[in-house]
């Protein structure tokens, strides 16, 4: 049951995912995550797959029902300054984890942004044309820069929690 | 693998036996500073070689100078419209190039009188106002009276108020450059009327605009400074500044033996989806006149591309439907007038019209390439 509610709600790419996360040793703790996250996450929208993940280089991604958003973080747009422009990729791009996606121009430099999984980006946050101050007055809300599809949900998992992304930032400014 | 050519200067020249890459070389020198020439003259070749030390070289420890010039182009920034800052059709008359970067900030003109310098480093040791340090100190070093300063903007005034250059950068996964211009002996007639640009009025983007400036070359307060020994202060002041001890390597950037993968990133900047299908979507909006007859034109651009064409012309001038046609034509078309010529030309051929129409439609045509 809790199978065919899986596949009935995940996207394409997550499905095709699956047969991995079976495959994969389900006694690791990853693995064991992994699975009660999409078990759990598609009837309650559990904490677990809601909860914001960090990436080494401040960008911040939030998967809701396989659709993974990503922004900067609070430390990256204070660090950037004013954002004057936001240039995003095009719904339809393919991006590997790492691969550059884009960049944000302020008045430090441009800073180029990198994708945090692999996946498609599905949406852009065209708000951000008009107004791209957003990024700095609402980093994890409004100022939210794409949206994109989960290839590799074991990728979240290498990604750093809250806490983790806070212990990271006090090392660095050290 | 080095050509010594003296005690503080060398050439990097290929071998047969060449096994290592610049990166390598580097890292066997050990030095925590380098400074760099280039050999080459164009800017694609020097905007690839600044592409391709951040990605192959090692800057976490190490931070590189690297000085260049260019025969006469424009560049404009990362994030900008080519076609609101410059007069294309002026450059393309004069054959002077486009290029964008991919720094961000504004338009400039280069020529052998600029001179071009980007300070390589880790993210952590980015810092414009130190480098910027190098360059005015350098200056007051040659000519103590020189009167020139950095601003909050990292533009560089001299006598408080002609720019002499301007600064931008970029940040990537661990490393970050800053470049900067120096207005030694530019032609400056050419600067100004290339950088003036004929359609911004016509135009409507959000793309990052240039701040014009009044400028001035070194040249003209003076006459004995010249780029070479201005490059060689700078290279000096950069070696005092962060207690380097490095020699300047000249490096030629077409080597792709020394610097595999930049042939490759020096291609990927010459295309026109790179120069001008990255402009951020705008819309023209421009009244031609033809014949006595105003035509408003309306045009939505994307990626470079024509993505919603509208015309208002008269019916009693040219039917509705050839009207549709033709902006049905230039629909997902290019906006570059070479190629918009080459589809009106096919439309004219394809389409059977009277010659009235056809003298009608070539001169639509002329109006519509002109604000390209």
């Amino acid at each position: 049951m809790a199978l065919c509610t899986i596949l009935r709600c995940a996207s394409g790419s997550l499905t095709s995912s699956l047969p991995r996360l079976s495959n994969r040793n389900a006694r690791t703790p990853a693995g064991l995550i992994a699975r009660t996250c999409y078990k759990r996450g598609l009837s309650t929208t559990t904490r677990f797959c809601a909860a914001l993940k960090f990436t080494d280089k401040h960008e911040w991604v939030r998967v809701d029902s396989g659709v993974a958003t990503v922004g900067i973080s609070n430390f990256a747009q204070e660090a950037l300054g004013d954002v004057v422009y936001c240039g995003l990729p095009e719904v339809g791009t393919k991006l590997a984890q790492s691969d550059e996606f884009g960049a944000l121009e302020s008045v430090k430099a441009a800073s180029e942004l990198y994708s945090p999984l692999m996946g498609e980006v599905t949406d852009v946050n065209d708000a951000l044309a008009d107004n791209p101050g957003l990024v700095n007055k609402s980093c994890y809300k409004d100022g939210w820069l794409i949206k994109m599809t989960v290839s590799i949900p074991e990728e979240l998992d290498g990604l750093m929690d809250e806490v983790a992304y806070e212990r990271y930032i006090k090392s660095i400014e050290d | 693998m080095v050509l010594r050519l003296s005690n503080r200067a060398c050439v990097l020249s290929g071998s047969a036996r060449l096994k290592s890459t610049l990166s390598t070389y580097f890292d066997e020198m050990g030095k925590a500073g380098i400074i760099l020439k280039s050999a080459s003259t164009g800017i694609f070749e020097n905007l690839a070689l600044e592409d391709w030390i951040p990605d192959r070289v090692d800057l976490q420890n190490r931070s590189m100078l690297l000085l260049w010039r260019n025969s006469p182009v424009v560049v404009i920034g990362r994030h900008q419209n080519p076609w609101q800052e410059c007069n294309l059709p002026l450059m393309r008359r004069l054959g002077i190039p486009l290029a964008r970067r991919r720094s961000g900030g504004g338009t400039v003109f280069h020529d052998f009188g600029n001179i071009n310098m980007t300070f390589f480093t880790s993210k952590k040791k980015y810092d414009r106002h130190r480098n910027l340090k190098v360059v005015t100190s350098a200056l007051k070093a040659l000519r103590p009276d020189l009167d020139v300063a950095a601003t909050d903007r990292f533009d560089i005034l001299l006598n408080g108020h002609y720019k002499i250059s301007g600064t931008a950068a970029k940040l990537g996964r661990t490393s970050a450059y800053h470049h900067c211009t120096l207005l030694c002996s530019v032609d400056r007639s050419i600067l100004s009327s290339v950088l003036k640009s004929n359609t911004s009025e016509v135009i409507k983007s959000n793309a990052t605009p240039s701040v014009p400036s009044p400028v001035k070359n070194l040249l003209d307060v003076d006459p004995t400074l010249d780029s070479n020994t201005i490059m060689d202060a700078i290279a000096s002041q950069y070696s005092n500044e962060f207690g380097f001890d490095s020699p300047v390597i000249t490096v030629d950037p077409t080597h792709e033996g020394l610097m595999p993968g930049i042939h490759k990133m020096a291609q990927d900047l010459q295309t026109w989806e790179w120069i001008y299908g990255r402009t951020p979507k705008f819309s023209v909006c421009s009244s031609i006149v033809v014949d006595d007859v105003t035509i408003k034109l309306d045009m939505d651009i994307k990626n470079g591309a024509v993505g919603q064409c509208a015309m208002e012309i008269p019916e009693n001038w040219l039917p509705s439907e050839m009207v549709n046609e033709f902006t049905s034509t230039l629909n997902g078309s290019n906006y570059c007038p070479n190629e918009t010529a080459v589809l009106m030309a096919a439309f004219m051929r394809t389409v059977s019209m009277t010659a009235d129409v056809a003298e009608k439609i070539h001169r639509l045509c002329a109006g519509v390439v002109s604000v390209m």
